[in-house]
């Protein structure tokens, strides 16, 4: 290893790739997964990769510990301090991990051996000065030292299982158990994405602290510009397992120089203002092997000439630090500039629409409680809640996991009985669907429906895209004949071919998918469609088509909207009214605008400050409430 | 320091493949053989499986006779051939039923639930609780024998397995949001249960047939080896191996020989339905 002095950027980096390249063996020949990505790090500093799904973000974090699932293998060179570590075999490659090299994963449920108590996740491995196993008195001891520099104050924690702690704590727990070794370069590989945004915030903010404290370098891989920004030093753009950018994060935010880019900036909806329409990428991110010979996001460029697809352009320094991978980086640098500076330009807010005489939906007093009357376990999920939702109108419903919004808009949809209070539809009293007759019943099908969330199990893998599409179109009316052109005219409504008609689900990208099921809930022709979380699941490129084409269709159709999400950003973009949710209660409601810029309740304050921002200053600053967990 | 590329990992990039493994072809070829049969008994059985020839009586292994014969003088490998025929129907019959009555019941229990999925699933567990074999014995003892009763009662009892696993799978798909949504459409419960659900527990379906298929076989030949099953003097595996028993000293082939096929045709629907299942739910992926 190089000398602890060399500490500065000149220095030998700690850890240096070169042309890494991973492919995965399949039953059709070879799979690529990334190819050609070379990264520095140098000690203290904070890398960021960041990249879609699909980019190999996440199997490069896997590479360079040696942790590849098995079929996929890695090529190339990657260096720790001077040893191959490609080379390594067995007992090197584990002392490399942990020990060096620690790595955090994405997911706190599945992160943690539920049979291991938490403190032993952290002492596993730790030995005392003269090599012998510590003690059991000295082991707790040091367990509940690690805790409480992660912010766990309470050394219970350390005689805790997985299991009886939130998804904030457990990844606490994950984080001492990384760091437990004292490795000199964190990997954490989506550390946040599965935590609501005050817990991220707090998360991310301990990783910072602790990053600082101990000069330990860190890779933070992420999906979330605004995360990697305020977070990193630098920053490299993954896409479709290739490197397309890399520079100071700063920089790259303010001015980027490859078209993904600045797309990928544009489409992110900002948490700040309201836009007229994001401006999306089109098409889905493709499969590193279809676009090997060419520049891989040129197929989405609207800028691709005849140069971009004669081979992979090489990854070129631009003399200030960055490096782009854009043949026509040059020549486009004012446009770029210029479309950057067009974005951050705000636009006004749009107007609240007059209230209607009477409102489509109306909830009075809402409440929900899981578990029956005689059950000792019985968990309250809504608590006397009030909304409306006026004819036309987009109305936003906010809360983190577990504030009862979900249940909410499966209670309107009759997939839950409301345990108390009252739903009016249309003049219809929805409170129970079981109790109605067939005919209301099927009037308030026709008149809301709903889009969920995930988009992979959101539609039937076993029946065709046409199939799907047909029944709600004969639910309207079973009179229509035709139902093949009625299925081509909602497909091309929703952006798609209608020849997807004839494909089954498996065959459509997650965007694809999920407009799709907007094209369903749409067959009925209804008055007001319920939104859970419908792109939370999706990237950021596609997140912005999406929600550009629910606009389009609130607006063309004049279908009321229910937007149920965690998002701030996108209430912000696609909602007029607002309702914050907490733990079953409403807290707060009024104007979208208004309620995010001055928001009066202590807890819709804790959630404006908490969602993620391009600058540092977020991280820094102070939530408005302690946070449950903090 | 100059780029040295450095190949990792020495391990092979090939995987197994989804190819049939070899044991898997040897299970395909072995079904294959008892299907043929199965179908064309009559044709292929060098001779009359039901000719005696009772002067004659016992014969070992010869160029005429390749297993012998019994001791009424009936060629052995006819009847071994003929005897496919037995071997397959029944148990067909008893995977088929029980999957049908198991789809049913338990698809309706697990997406209807509330108390119609308790009453379902005490009466399962009622049935559930009972030895097949032993209930079979005692029933076909009062009813008086017969291979269809032998049938019916075994695909009776096979049921309450299938109807668990159905009820099991449709609890897994019942909470997916395609179900959700095609509530919200007004799609009517029968509709969702069996134009929805179904289609997505096919593989599951049909890789439990091949089991049911196997332990039916066995089932079967258990209860025509103790007389309870096929008739005397059919050709039933089981009842050969039963009747030739005396014969293990003098003739062994006429013994091993149906209890070998017995043994090797349940393998090899065991084998074929891991490997249908691992296929049909890959299929279901990438379809």
């Amino acid at each position: 290893m190089t000398g602890a002095a060399a500490n500065g950027r000149a220095a030998e980096p700690l850890l240096r790739v070169r042309d890494l390249r991973i492919v995965a063996g399949t039953a059709s020949g070879e799979r690529t997964i990334a190819s050609a990505v070379d990264l520095d790090l140098v000690r203290g500093e904070t890398l960021g990769i960041v990249g879609e799904s699909g980019s190999g973000k996440s199997m490069t974090a896997r590479a360079i510990v040696g942790l590849l699932p098995s079929g996929v293998r890695a090529s190339g060179e990657i260096r720790y301090g001077g040893r191959d570590v490609l080379g390594l075999r067995g007992r090197e490659l584990q002392r490399l991990r942990g020990a060096e090299i620690g790595l955090l994963f994405q997911d706190p449920f599945t992160m943690l051996n539920p049979l291991m108590r938490c403190g032993e996740h952290i002492v596993e491995l730790l030995r005392g000065a003269d090599g012998a196993r510590l003690g059991r008195r000295e082991r707790r001891a040091e367990a509940v030292r690690r805790l409480a520099e992660v912010g766990i104050d309470d050394p219970a924690v350390a005689d805790a299982y997985p299991f009886q702690l939130s998804g904030g704590m457990r990844q606490r727990v994950g984080i001492a158990a990384a760091l437990a070794r004292d490795p000199q370069v964190l990997i954490a590989d989506e550390p946040s994405t599965a935590l609501d945004v005050t817990t991220q915030k707090a998360i991310l903010a301990r990783l910072k602290a602790l990053q600082a404290e101990r000069g330990m370098a860190l890779i933070l891989i992420t999906h979330d510009l605004r995360v990697a920004f305020s977070m990193c030093d630098r920053v490299e753009v993954l896409y479709a397992g290739r490197v397309l950018e890399r520079g100071a994060a700063e920089q790259l935010e303010r001015r980027p120089r490859h078209p993904y880019t600045l797309g990928l900036l544009l489409s992110e909806p900002p948490g700040d203002r309201r836009v007229a329409q994001l401006p999306a990428i089109g098409g889905s991110v493709p499969a590193p092997d279809d676009v090997a010979d060419r520049c891989p996001f040129a197929p989405r460029c609207e800028w691709v000439q005849a140069e971009c697809t004669a081979g992979p352009p090489p990854l070129v320094p631009l003399g200030d630090g960055a490096s782009s991978a854009c043949v026509r980086v040059h020549e486009l640098a004012d446009e770029i500039a210029r479309r950057r500076a067009l974005a951050v330009a705000p636009r006004p807010e749009q107007p609240v629409a007059p209230p209607a005489a009477a409102p489509l939906v109306a909830v009075r007093a809402l409440s929900k409680v899981f578990g029956d009357d005689g059950e000792a376990r019985r968990v309250p999920a809504l608590d006397g809640v009030s909304l409306h939702v006026d004819a036309g109108e987009s109305v936003g419903l906010v809360g983190e996991s577990g504030s009862g919004k979900t249940t909410l808009g499966r209670c309107l949809l009759g997939l839950e009985r409301p345990s108390g209070g009252a739903i009016e539809i249309d003049g219809v009293d929805a409170s129970d669907y079981a109790a109605l007759s067939a005919r209301d019943r099927g009037r308030l099908r026709r008149t809301i429906q709903m889009v969920f969330q995930d988009p992979y199990s959101t539609l039937n893998p076993a029946r065709t895209i046409g199939a799907t599409l047909a029944e709600p179109v004969l639910a309207r009316d079973a009179r229509v004949r035709d139902v093949r052109t009625a299925v081509g005219e909602l497909l091309e409504r929703v952006g798609l071919p209608a020849a997807y008609a004839a494909r089954k689900p498996i065959a459509l990208s997650g965007g694809e998918r999920q407009r799709v099921a907007i094209a369903r809930a749409l067959a009925v022709e209804p008055r007001m469609i319920v939104c859970d979380e419908a792109v939370s699941a999706l990237d950021v490129s596609v997140q912005a088509q999406i929600l550009n084409l629910l606009e389009e269709i609130r607006r063309d159709a004049g279908i009321a909207c229910l937007f149920i999400t965690h998002d701030l950003a996108v209430v912000r973009q696609v909602t007029e009214r607002v309702y914050v949710l907490c733990k079953g209660e409403l807290v707060e409601e009024g104007p979208t605008g208004a309620v995010l810029d001055q928001p009066s309740h202590p807890y819709t304050r804790a959630l404006v400050a908490s969602t993620p921002r391009t600058d540092r200053a977020w991280l820094d600053a102070p939530a408005a409430v302690p946070a449950a967990e903090a | 320091m100059s780029a040295t590329a450095v190949t990792a990992s020495g391990r092979p990039a090939r995987r197994a493949r989804r190819r049939p493994s070899p044991l898997v072809l040897a299970a395909a070829v072995v079904m294959g053989l008892v299907l043929c049969c199965a179908l064309l008994g009559e044709v292929l059985a060098p001779h009359d499986p039901d000719a005696q020839q009772l002067l004659v009586g016992l014969q070992t292994p010869s160029f005429a006779h390749p297993l012998g014969t019994d001791d009424s003088g009936r060629d052995m490998l006819s009847r071994l051939i003929v005897g496919a025929r037995a071997a397959v129907v029944g148990p067909a019959l008893i995977a088929l039923g029980s999957g049908l009555v198991g789809t049913l019941v338990g698809v309706s229990a697990g997406y209807l639930g509330g108390w119609r999925d308790a009453v379902i699933m005490r009466a399962v567990d009622l049935l559930y609780a009972l030895p097949p074999l032993l209930v079979a014995i005692v029933l076909i003892g009062v009813l008086g024998g017969g291979y269809t009763v032998a049938i019916a009662i075994l695909m009776l009892l096979s049921a309450p397995a299938d109807t668990r696993i159905m009820r099991g799978a449709t609890l897994e798909q019942r909470a997916r949001p395609y179900v959700d949504a095609a509530r919200t459409v007004g799609v009517p419960p029968r509709r969702i249960m069996f134009r929805h659900i179904w289609p997505n527990l096919l593989p599951l379906l049909a890789a439990n047939a091949f089991l049911t298929f196997a332990y039916s076989l066995v089932a079967l030949s258990a209860l025509s080896f103790l007389g309870l099953g096929a008739d005397p003097g059919a050709p039933d595996w089981g009842r050969m191996l039963s009747d030739n028993l005396p014969l293990l000293q003098d003739n062994p082939a006429a013994v091993l020989a149906p209890g070998i096929a017995l043994v090797l045709t349940a393998m090899a629907m065991n084998l074929l339905g891991d490997w249908a299942y691992e296929r049909l739910a890959d299929r279901g992926r990438a379809r």
